[in-house]
């Protein structure tokens, strides 16, 4: 039985996935995950350090990881990297004059072995916002149709409204799930 | 529906400093069938600079926070605070390291729970953090918390929620909890590196706004 199979084995018995939350400063990703817990998002700060969640959803205990994405942080993101299931790289849809700098970091972060088997959800947020770009817009400047290492897709998301934020998370679940809990 | 009745006492418990006699490990705390006698570790064991700055409790399906103690930032520290600490008790090098709780009896019928910790870490870098904390009533083990937080940047500002579905108790259990204020106690011990750096102790009562 090969390493992989055993940790395999390990997952399905606890059902655990392991997702680290990604993008740049401001992009609403501790935002996403207040939201996505019911908790309050009228006073939120710049993350410096991480934010997690445990939680039960599905009948899977999800440890979902967001952290800062200044750039004096980035550097250490890939302290957080090691049994990551399953990476969401939020964007700001309507910050364009960063979205070369979100296309570059993207595209390292891919780069990385250590996330190699990881399925990536890139959450397009602040929809709700005038001038937002659109999902396929998105597609286009942050090249994504260059993916071929991993599993992805992009969903259209406000975290404001919580707008699609649970049916993006569920392709992520689902896509995770297939890979690592269904065999045996 | 109100299930706090008291924000929060510190009390200075008058515990003897343990003898560091050897390494605790986790393995070691994972074993104890009940709440220690003493503090695992010493309070300069924490060469990390790691400060739990809040600690908050929210039911999650009414949304309403339950409890909430914030430590002040740095910042809005009052100037007069150094004076009046020399009126002061001589400081208890355990005080901090222990919280008592105060819920009403409504606190034990919670299905679904947020209880979040926030800290912030030193100039160093931290490896392999990890929390492991262990709630007894007398000698029953109620629950175990075993996480490991990894890596924490220097100087940062860190937050960690469990959310999780009350343990169902039975009955009888309950009401002799809500009989017995503070039997029901916690060991919180953190880790670095497998490296026993705090240990920190509550203890709880359900009784709240029960006249006796």
């Amino acid at each position: 039985m090969g390493f992989l199979t055993v940790l395999k084995k390990m997952k399905q018995k606890e059902k655990e996935m392991r997702i680290l939350m990604l993008g740049l400063d401001n992009a609403g990703k501790t935002t996403i995950l207040k939201r996505f817990n019911g908790e309050p998002i009228d006073t939120i700060s710049p993350t410096l350090g991480f934010n997690i969640k445990t939680l039960e959803h599905r009948g899977f205990t999800l440890n979902l990881w967001d952290v800062g994405g200044q750039k004096s942080l980035r550097s250490y993101w890939r302290n957080y990297f090691e049994c990551t299931d399953g990476l969401i790289w939020v964007v700001d849809s309507a910050d364009k004059r960063r979205l070369e700098d979100c296309r570059a970091e993207l595209h390292v972060l891919l780069q990385e072995e250590r996330l190699a088997g990881a399925t990536l959800l890139v959450f397009a947020n602040k929809q709700d916002l005038p001038g937002a770009c659109t999902p396929e817009e998105l597609k286009e400047i942050l090249e994504l149709d260059q993916i071929r290492t991993h599993h992805w897709q992009i969903a259209k998301c406000s975290a404001v409204t919580g707008e699609n934020l649970l049916k993006g998370m569920d392709w992520l679940i689902d896509d995770i799930a297939a890979r690592i809990f269904t065999l045996d | 529906m109100s299930v706090v009745r008291e924000k929060r006492e510190t009390i200075p418990r008058p515990l003897p400093l343990v003898e560091a006699s050897k390494n605790i490990t986790p393995e070691d705390v994972l074993r104890l069938t009940k709440i220690t006698d003493t503090y695992l570790c010493d309070p300069d064991a924490n060469i990390y600079d790691i400060d739990f700055t809040r600690f908050k409790i929210r039911d999650l399906e009414s949304g309403a926070v339950l409890f909430e103690i914030a430590k002040p930032v740095p910042e809005n520290v009052d100037e007069n605070s150094e004076k009046n600490q020399e009126n002061d008790e001589p400081i208890d090098p355990n005080s901090g390291r222990f919280v008592r709780y105060q819920f009403t009896p409504q606190f034990l019928k919670l299905k679904t729970v947020g209880a979040t910790v926030e800290f912030t870490v030193g100039g160093k870098p931290v490896n392999r953090f990890r929390m492991i904390e262990r709630h007894f009533f007398r000698d029953k083990l109620l629950k175990t918390f075993d996480f490991e937080f990894g890596f924490c940047i220097p100087y940062s500002r860190n937050t960690c929620e469990h959310i999780y579905e009350f343990p169902v108790l039975p009955p009888d259990l309950v009401n002799e909890m809500i009989a017995s204020p503070f039997e029901t106690r916690s060991d919180s011990f953190y880790f670095v590196d497998d490296s026993l750096i705090m240990h920190n102790k509550a203890d709880y009562a359900y009784n709240g706004g029960m006249s006796t």
